[in-house]
């Protein structure tokens, strides 16, 4: 079985009113360690749907959800927080971070919420930042970051818990095109670098060079757009 | 208490209006709690202090010493009764003492003159001069508050529209009844003083108003059938029976009461608020993995932590108010009391936290996404 991420013809209705609203309908698709891959796609197309049941916020209606070879798309509640917390990275549109918390403590976060800190936990924290070009900011609060900082900061507390899949939900929403570029292009080479299998989210099209593959989704349904 | 503890450095002011408004409360409610105590004591110290487990009253006097009237002769049968350890009689009237040789503008005390039998298991110890005793019985041993209005052992003292004259033996300390200095003298004497008017003892024979029994394992109810026309009740109802201890002290449980409302639902309430404006940040931690227990856990112990700080603050500055409190203000903190009060207060808020608790369990994981600020 795959370590990364695998969706096997999965489907989400909803029912709004006495409609049923097919929010995916048949998904199939398979992202390998190491792999970068965008979805694109027009507003109410489902991509959030889509990332919500790939990072086990949402159960799907049908279809299997694999994620490093588990398949989590029948777990109960209790245990899919578990999943989120240690095999998905998610990393959120800007400002997504708590604002009371400095950069540092943001990741300290995570590790908390899976047990206590131990040394080795905050060395690497600090590491990871400092690859990340947060060095000098570890102390910093939020609001004292510009919106490439808080979206590197959240790339780090999206990798701390060492997940096997990282998910990206615009991450680019807030940031001018330079900033845009930087940030894609720093979660494409962490991707690559650690063997995560990676989904980005998004409606920039300028930034789809960055990654392997290229997904459209339209009325709930995913094609392959480019190789 | 990590999320809990950062966020309250990092929102200092936010905590610190609402901790100021605890400490308020909290400060009120022991203060209150000091004076209410302050004010039961004054109303019922000898009773309180008295040794004994229960009361004989006359039937329908509603555990009243004012509307009651026994005889001494029922000792006897009283004493034969199972379980009970010790008999001792008790009277009480309420006079003024007046200085032997005052003229018309000396000050008049209130005095509560209660006649007890000399030697007894009724009789305060001294803490200054001599007991009681059945030889002497115009010797009064009285509360040490007589001394703020000049008195001293050997002082001889008249009673208000009596011609009987009482000298002070001795001094006991914490003694009042219904607010004003308990007098004890002999019963003989206080039957004197009491009935001087011919016939207002109805007749009854060796008249008091109360027969205070010894003994834990008393049944009150065997001794109402044995002896009709009386009625037993423990000393906590003979307290109770005190005219204007009920009202006074349900007036001041009113106000305590009411204040543990409040406080419950300050804090309830800011803190519900609080979680309202912060459910983005719970859905977004939620989404990263947060669980239910983890956020709830956080909630509660922000709760706790500003709850004890200023419950702790709330104390001080209670016991910082006794030390400069007038001296005739009946305040009186028993550090029982303030632990239990305490221990309301926080229990109090910690369940007025639960219902942010359970906001925080619905917030939504999903939130989190698709959403620009």
């Amino acid at each position: 079985m795959s370590r990364g991420l695998r969706m096997i013809s999965v489907s989400k209705f909803y029912n709004e009113g006495a409609e049923r609203i097919t929010a995916l309908d048949r998904v199939s698709v398979s992202v390998e360690p190491g792999e970068f891959v965008a979805v694109v796609g027009p507003s109410g197309s489902g991509k959030s749907t889509f990332l919500s049941v790939a990072g086990a916020l949402l159960k799907p209606s049908e279809g299997e959800v694999h994620v490093n070879g588990k398949l989590i798309s029948s777990l109960p509640d209790k245990q899919l927080s578990e999943i989120r917390l240690r095999e998905v990275g998610f990393i959120l549109q800007a400002s997504n971070l708590v604002p009371y918390l400095n950069v540092l403590d943001q990741l300290l976060l995570v590790k908390k919420m899976s047990g206590s800190v131990r040394a080795e936990d905050r060395a690497f924290a600090i590491k990871l930042l400092e690859e990340l070009g947060l060095g000098g900011k570890l102390n910093s609060y939020p609001e004292q970051l510009s919106g490439g900082e808080k979206q590197r900061t959240a790339i780090a507390r999206a990798l701390v818990n060492d997940p096997s899949v990282i998910l990206a939900d615009e991450p680019t929403a807030s940031l001018d095109t330079k900033r845009a570029h930087e940030v894609v292009s720093l979660i494409s080479h962490e991707v690559k670098s650690r063997g995560k299998a990676a989904i980005m989210v998004t409606h920039d099209e300028r930034l789809l060079s960055y990654c392997d593959k290229v997904y459209r989704m339209e009325d709930g349904k995913l094609s392959l757009a480019q190789e | 208490m990590f999320l809990a503890w950062k966020e309250m450095r990092h929102s200092k002011i936010r905590f610190l209006m609402i901790g100021i408004i605890y400490v308020l409360i909290a400060w009120l409610v022991f203060i209150l709690s000091g004076l209410g105590n302050g004010l039961s004591t004054l109303a019922a110290a000898t009773f309180k202090n008295m040794d004994a487990d229960y009361v004989v009253f006359e039937k329908g006097s509603k555990a009243s010493m004012g509307k009651s009237l026994l005889s001494w002769d029922l000792s006897e049968e009283l004493a034969n009764m199972p379980n009970v350890q010790a008999v001792s009689p008790m009277g009480i009237s309420i006079s003024s003492a007046l200085r032997e040789n005052g003229g018309s503008d000396e000050e008049k005390v209130d005095i509560a003159i209660i006649g007890i039998e000399p030697g007894s298991f009724l009789e305060p110890d001294v803490v200054e001069g001599e007991g009681l005793s059945a030889e002497r019985l115009t010797y009064a041993i009285v509360n040490d508050t007589m001394k703020d209005h000049g008195y001293r052992v050997g002082d001889t003292f008249q009673l208000d529209g009596s011609t009987e004259k009482l000298t002070i033996a001795g001094f006991v300390t914490n003694e009042t009844y219904n607010h004003i200095a308990s007098v004890f003298v002999p019963i003989e004497e206080w039957r004197k003083i009491a009935f001087a008017a011919p016939g207002s003892d109805k007749g009854v024979n060796n008249p008091v108003n109360a027969i205070m029994l010894q003994g834990k394992d008393i049944d009150p109810k065997a001794i109402n059938e044995q002896l009709p026309g009386t009625d037993t009740v423990t000393r906590s109802a003979a307290v109770m029976g005190i005219s204007g201890y009920k009202e006074e002290s349900g007036t001041i449980l009113m106000m305590l009461g009411f204040l543990f409302v409040i406080a419950a639902f300050i804090i309830g309430v800011f803190f519900y608020v609080f979680t309202m404006q912060k459910s983005n940040q719970f859905g977004i931690m939620k989404a990263i993995g947060a669980k239910n227990g983890f956020l709830a856990k956080a909630v509660i112990s922000q709760v706790f932590l500003l709850s004890l700080v200023s419950i702790i603050i709330g104390v001080l500055l209670t016991y910082g108010t006794a030390a400069v409190m007038p001296k005739g203000m009946p305040f009186n903190l028993e550090v029982n009391l303030v632990i239990a009060y305490s221990i309301i207060l926080l229990v109090i808020s910690l369940i007025s936290s639960l219902v942010s608790v359970r906001t925080v369990l619905k917030i939504d994981p999903l939130k989190a996404l698709g959403r620009v600020e």
